[in-house]
Order: C-alpha cells, then structure tokens, then sequence
C-alpha cells in the first residue's frame, strides 16, 4: 500500500478525476475552497477546464452548459453559495442533466460561522429549489468516504440524469487521514452515439446526448415533452419523468449500498448518524458496548433518497432509536418516518458550531436506552 | 474499530501565520510514515492572520473514530491568545510544551499534566528566522514525548515544507529535538519551575 497523507477536500478532487471529471466551475468558499484550488491546479494539465465564475449562480450554470457541452461536470461550495445554486439546481433537475454539488457545510445560517461545521443543509439539499424533483444527496465521514462518495455520485448523475449533491462538512471536508488513492486515469475523451431521429431526448430512460451530436436538441426550462418541445401535455410528461427518476433512483442497489452499519447485527440500541457526528457515534457505540449496552450505528452515506428500508429494518429490534446531528432536527423527521413507532426516536440535536462528542452521545443514547425520557432530555441540555 | 485506550491525542495551537496548520499536517505526514493510525483536524476562526488556530491529532495503533481532541494528552502552544482558546484542560498525566514567553496560569492544566517552558522562538529567531517556531515546536514535541519517531519527523518536515526553506527547518527540527531531550534529562518538573 502507498499510503498518503489527504485532506477529505483533496480526495473529493481526486475522486472526481478518477469519474473523469473534466469541468470545473466554481466561487470560492470556507470551507470548500480546497476542492476549488484541487481542481484549479490538476484540471488544465489533463486538457481539462476550470473556471472560476463571479459567483455561484454562475458556477452553476456553467457546470450545466458544460454538461451539455459534452463535459463530466461539477462544482464545489458552501451552504450560503448551495442555497444561491437552487435555482440552477431545479434546471438541472427539470432539463435531466447529469452534474455533480458538493456542499461542505458550514454553520448558519446566513454568513454564521464561517470556519465552524454544520449539518444544516438536509433539507436544502431535499427541498431547497422549488417543485418536486428527485433528489441525490449523499455524505461522507472519511477522506475514503469523501473519495468514494464522489466517484459514486458521478456514477448517479449520468446513470439517473440528474444533479447529484455531496453533502461534506467543515470537519470532513478539512480532516486529514492516510489513504490508499489509486493515481487518476489518464484524461478519456468521451464520445456519445447519436440518437435516431425522432428518438426522445427527454424523459425517464432516454440517454443523455450532448449539444452537438445528431440532431439539434431544445433544452429548457418549461415543462416539455419527449423531444423538449413545449406544450400539449408537457406538464404531465415533465411530472411523470421526474417522478419515474425518482423511483429509479431510490431502487439503486448502489444508493442502499451507501449506508454503512456498525455492530448493528444485535442491537437494541440504534445510533443514526453521518458526517462527522458518524465518527463521533461511532466511538460511542464503543463506549456503550463496553458498558454492556448492545448498541449499534447506521452511519448514513446517502440521505435521499432516504435509506428508509435499512432505518426501518434495524430499528425492528432496536428499543429505542437515536438520532445525533449537527442542525436542530431535519434528519430526524424522515427517521421518524421511517422507524414509524417501531421504537421511540430521540433526536440529540446541536447547531451553536460545536460538534457533538462521544461522551455526550453515549450518554444520551444511555438515557434513552433505559427508557428515562427525562434523563435523555437534561443529558442534552449538558451536551 | 476503538481509539479509545491506545490513542494519543495532541493538540497544536497559536495565532494564524505561524504554521500551526503546516505543523499539524507534518505532525501526521511523520506519524503516517512511523505506520501509524493518524488523523488530524484542523479550526481556525475567521481571522486571515493572528487569530488563535489549532490542529488536532489522533495517533494510534488502531483505526481512529472520533478525529477532535477533547482533552489532550500532549499541547504545543505557541501564543497567548491560543492558549487562551484552545490551551486549556490537558488531560491528567499529560504535557503541555509552551513557549516560555507566554504566560501560563498555573490553574489551568490537570493534576499531574506537566508544564514545559522552552524558547521556541526564540531559538528560531536564531536560527535566522521566526517563521520556524512551529518546526522547532514540533521537534522539541517529539523529543519528550516520543509521539512520533526522530526520522520520520525529519522526513516529513522535508516533505511538507518548500524546498526553499529545507536548510532552515532542517536545522530547526535538531534544535527542537535537543531542547526537548535536554529538557526530559533535566526532568520535566525542573522545566517547569
């Protein structure tokens, strides 16, 4: 193995050239930035192009120009330039084009905290654009997960057509670890086969064929129809496509693959995390275990599609569930809805910047595995 | 996957422009290359230039879960406000290294964690170059501690930092490796005082 040192924002790069990222667009932002200079410094010598734009809604809507200029395409930012990109994000959404966000989250809202981490952007990441679209997010709480995450993301966006968000948080994303990076394949030109004339550009199976290749394609943002035409009926087709990805989507092998379990075989006592609370309520299991707690973790590498199958799956032994994160409650909504009363769900919830340590989750999750509601509640009024 | 009972956890701190954040990444580059479990975080406000800033280290002979410092073990302060934010509560039986012109509060750290005063700038400043407190720090960090070995901190000063400046954060780790082994021959208690 040639281990080395890597920043969690340094194998978000390295795994966007190992997908054959070859665009970059993006506006500078703690604590993102990272990925940005990445991309900077190792773009142009692979032929690659790299931008940087007057801001995010630029960056963004040069990452989708790029994609339907032929590019594997991304950008990289923080929530307050996320929430600037929603709009773009439901473009490319409704357009089906393939592209990649990576958010390190940071707290908020607004400016907040700068340097300090957050989990706040669950719900951006779902909802943040208006109307309904089907929604990618997956997170990472390793410099490995930060790397593979990303390849995989890529994976979604072209498979699934559609905009794929990496959530990452200030820790992750600035966090160092020794891993065992393959070196990036040599730059591959892509080619794409015309599609027959007459052939859907749009809709829940059609392949996504870049400008430029056989037939003029009309891309645009009003509801359209197969062929991106719009009227007659076009908003059924637009509603029906987006909701056909979405099945799609939340039937990937891969995307259930993403949640990682850790000493849940017999647990009855479900910790539900990710990011860098993940690694907190990692060492927690430990400590409870230790204690002779039978505790266990889903450390969720996607959130949306929501894993609701593996939620519901662990929480049928579990007495009680508990949700740690780093924003006050957004995950914890779809873990209620998932676990559905199978077990009482206590959320164990911080948003001041600080992060949420073993110890006060082990604790908090000791309240809650014996059942004293009371002592879960003043445990994290102390955490 | 525990950190908990082998793990040594460290903790750098100083003001922004002084290489904390340099330091911390030579610090896990050298426990990397000693095959060691390692993960280092970082914090800094939102200051560009002398705000306190610190870097975090797990090292262990096993896979790290948590990354974040709670209590360390071992602390490298190398400024007034970074002792002020970060330099507070080393662990019972641990070592703090702390530049000897700062002042310490005698209050502050556990029963039993030993304070070690050492002119790290001071020692820089004669080497030719301020700039080089963090190196210094680190080598005199290794010396009492023993956290990383001697080579692999060389090896990873060298390859961390600009070839430009390899002379003087060459000589900068000998110098901070000597006062760390002259100050555990001396005791750390005679270093305190």
């Amino acid at each position: 193995m040639a281990l080395r040192l890597v920043m969690g924002n340094e194998a978000v790069a390295q795994g966007a050239l190992a997908a054959g990222c070859d665009f970059f667009a993006g506006y500078p932002i703690t604590p993102a930035t990272e990925i940005l200079e990445e991309m900077a410094r190792l773009l142009p010598p692979r032929g690659g192009v790299f931008l940087q734009m007057e801001d995010e809604l630029g960056a963004m809507a040069a990452v989708i120009g790029a994609a339907w200029g032929g590019a594997r395409a991304m950008t990289a930012t923080s929530g307050p330039g996320f929430t600037l990109m929603q709009e773009h994000i439901g473009y490319a959404a409704i357009t089906q084009t393939p592209c990649v966000v990576v958010d390190a989250q940071r707290s908020g809202p607004s400016t907040g905290q700068p340097t300090l981490p957050s989990q706040g952007d669950v719900m951006q990441a779902r909802f943040g654009t208006h109307g309904d679209r089907p929604a990618l997010a997956l997170t990472a709480s390793s410099v490995r997960g930060a790397y593979d995450r990303t390849r995989l993301a890529f994976t979604l966006a072209e498979r699934h057509r559609l905009p794929a968000v990496l959530l990452l948080d200030a820790v992750v994303s600035h966090m160092r670890e020794p891993v065992d990076l393959p070196p990036p394949p040599p730059p591959a030109r892509r080619t794409f086969a015309a599609l027959p004339s007459g052939a859907p550009r749009f809709g829940p199976r059609a392949p996504f064929v870049p400008f430029g290749v056989g037939e003029p394609t009309v891309v645009t943002g009003l509801a359209h129809g197969p062929t991106g035409a719009t009227g007659g009926g076009s908003g059924a087709f637009t509603a029906d496509t987006l909701r056909a990805v979405g099945e799609a989507l939340a039937a990937d092998p891969d995307v259930a693959a993403a949640v990682e379990a850790y000493r849940t075989e017999d647990a009855d006592l479900l910790l539900v995390a990710f990011g860098i609370t993940a690694r907190a309520a990692r060492e927690a299991v430990d400590r409870l275990r230790r204690e002779g707690t039978r505790a266990g973790l889903l450390d969720l590498g996607v959130l949306w599609p929501f894993p609701a199958a593996a939620v519901a799956q662990a929480a049928e032994r579990a007495r009680a569930v508990v949700v740690a994160e780093l924003n006050l409650g957004q995950l914890t909504l779809a873990v209620e809805a998932a676990v559905a009363g199978r077990a009482p769900v206590y959320p164990l919830l911080r948003a001041d910047g600080g992060l949420l340590e073993p110890e006060a989750i082990s604790r908090f999750a000791q309240g809650a595995a014996t059942g004293e509601a009371r002592a879960a509640k003043e445990a994290m009024a102390g955490a | 996957m525990t950190s908990e009972r082998d793990a040594v956890r460290i903790r750098l701190t100083g003001r922004g422009g002084q290489g904390i954040m340099l330091a911390g990444a030579i610090l896990a580059e050298a426990a990397m290359r000693d095959e060691r479990y390692v993960t280092e975080t970082q914090e800094y406000g939102p200051e560009a230039r002398l705000g306190a800033t610190k870097a975090d280290l797990v090292v262990a002979n096993r896979p790290i879960a948590f990354p974040d410092v709670v209590r360390p073990d071992l602390l490298l302060c190398l400024s007034r406000p970074g002792y002020l934010k970060y330099g507070r509560g080393v662990a019972p039986g641990g070592l703090m290294v702390v530049d000897d012109r700062i002042a310490v509060e005698e209050d502050t750290t556990a029963e039993g964690a030993a304070v070690v005063r050492l002119p790290l700038r001071r020692t820089a400043r004669e080497l030719g170059d301020e700039i080089a407190t963090n190196i210094v720090g680190l080598g005199a960090l290794a010396a009492l501690s023993d956290v990383v070995s001697e080579q692999a901190l060389a090896a990873a000063v060298a390859a961390r930092t600009k070839p430009e400046f390899a002379d003087l954060n060459a000589r900068a780790v000998a110098a901070g490796l000597a006062l760390g082994r002259e100050a555990r021959r001396g005791g750390r208690s005679a270093a305190a005082s």
